[in-house]
């Protein structure tokens, strides 16, 4: 029962906290850029700018879903190192096929 | 079962000592290699998967398992990231390579077929996918990650009722998602004729099977994911989850959140770039 009590206290403690979490705050900021992006979709502006803009709208909602919706902000900081481990893989990836794009010949059409 | 909370920390069945992931993990290995090199063996593979993940999720229906901190008892360097938490993340970094590879593909696909002498392009954003449709399944989905977090918010204060409200309306919302990506896909398929192998309007050929590869994989994930919103749906309804004991509701938002994350992603990738 020792261990039982141990393990049961920093639970019960987190749950008796009037924990105050901003998730509807976030829902509505995430209607909202969704709509800003397709506005910005339909507008005729240099392609790249677009392009640009609309990445960093998208790297900001999924940012905010794994901050509070995923709770990273409330977890231990090395929890972090493993999504981020992942992308940085990912950012290996997109820059070897960003570089071989440039470079190898166009694939030819069926 | 129901005693969960009387339990020592270290009894075996914490642990659960179940069999049902190895039987799982096998019937997996089998499925992949059939799909190389028999159909009736993959069928075999799956058989033995799905009667796994029965079996495995029949065992934690009856039990009401806390947060599962390691086997020393000690929460040492984890602190307090159960080793259930921490392998559910582990297995997202694996769906984020997952996803990655799939979308990479798609872009190379998509920069090396549209440039060269009589090159089709891409499609423009609009041009045949429904945008304004696409983003209001955007948002039903945004919809099911409030509600599911709602729903773990509910369980830790002790909440029954809303744990179970805010798991069928996530569970729902996920359905609406899927009905509007059928939808889509049969409009698509059928009425614009963009197949695996052709596209109308002049677009690129290889457009069809870049997009059904991007968004049939998140379709597949949310299908997964609204299968195990079926099972703890069940499982709250039972009174499976208690304020102290609710560690799967956790981990099945944890998915269910990725589910979003990645669809985030594809919505810019794939409909509005």
């Amino acid at each position: 029962m020792a261990a039982e009590t141990a393990m049961a206290a920093p639970v019960a403690d987190a749950v008796e906290e009037p924990v105050k979490r901003p998730y509807v705050y976030v829902f509505v900021v995430l209607a909202v850029v969704t709509l800003v992006e397709v506005y910005i979709s339909m507008q005729d502006f240099a392609s790249i700018d677009r392009v640009s803009i609309l990445i960093v709208l998208a790297t900001f909602k999924a940012s905010l879903v794994a901050a509070y919706y995923m709770h990273l902000r409330y977890e231990p900081r090395w929890v972090m190192l493993i999504p981020f481990a992942a992308l940085a893989l990912v950012f290996i990836l997109v820059a070897a096929l960003t570089a071989s794009t440039g470079t190898l010949p166009p694939i030819p059409q069926p | 079962m129901a005693e969960g909370r009387t339990r020592r920390y270290r009894e075996p069945d914490v642990h659960q000592g179940s069999p049902w992931p190895f039987v799982i993990a096998i019937g997996a290995a089998v499925a992949y290699v059939g799909l190389i090199v028999s159909i009736p063996l993959m069928i075999l593979g799956l058989v033995v998967f799905v009667s796994g993940a029965v079996g495995w999720l029949r065992d934690d229906l009856h039990t009401t398992p806390r947060a599962f901190f390691g086997t020393s008892g000690e929460t040492g360097v984890l602190g307090k990231v159960s080793a259930r938490k921490l392998a559910t993340w582990l297995f997202l970094a694996t769906e984020v390579m997952f996803f990655s590879a799939i979308i990479g593909a798609a872009w190379t696909i998509r920069f090396r077929t549209t440039s060269g002498p009589g090159a089709l392009p891409w499609a423009y954003s609009g041009e045949i996918l429904n945008v304004p449709g696409t983003a209001l399944a955007t948002f039903v989905l945004i919809c099911s990650s409030l509600t599911m977090v709602e729903a773990l918010s509910a369980i830790e204060r002790g909440d029954q009722k809303h744990l179970r409200d805010f798991l069928l309306a996530t569970m729902l919302l996920g359905i609406t998602f899927l009905a509007f990506q059928a939808n889509e896909f049969y409009h698509l398929y059928f009425v614009e004729h963009l197949t695996f192998t052709s596209s109308p309007y002049g677009i690129n050929p290889n457009y069809g099977p870049a997009f059904y590869i991007q968004t049939a994989t998140h379709g597949a994930h949310v299908t997964a994911g609204v299968l195990a919103l079926a099972y703890t749906n069940i499982k709250a309804w039972k009174g499976g989850f208690t304020k102290e004991n609710h560690e799967t509701v956790e981990l099945v938002g944890l998915y269910w959140h990725f589910v979003d994350v990645v669809w985030i992603f594809l919505f810019t990738l794939v409909y509005l770039i």
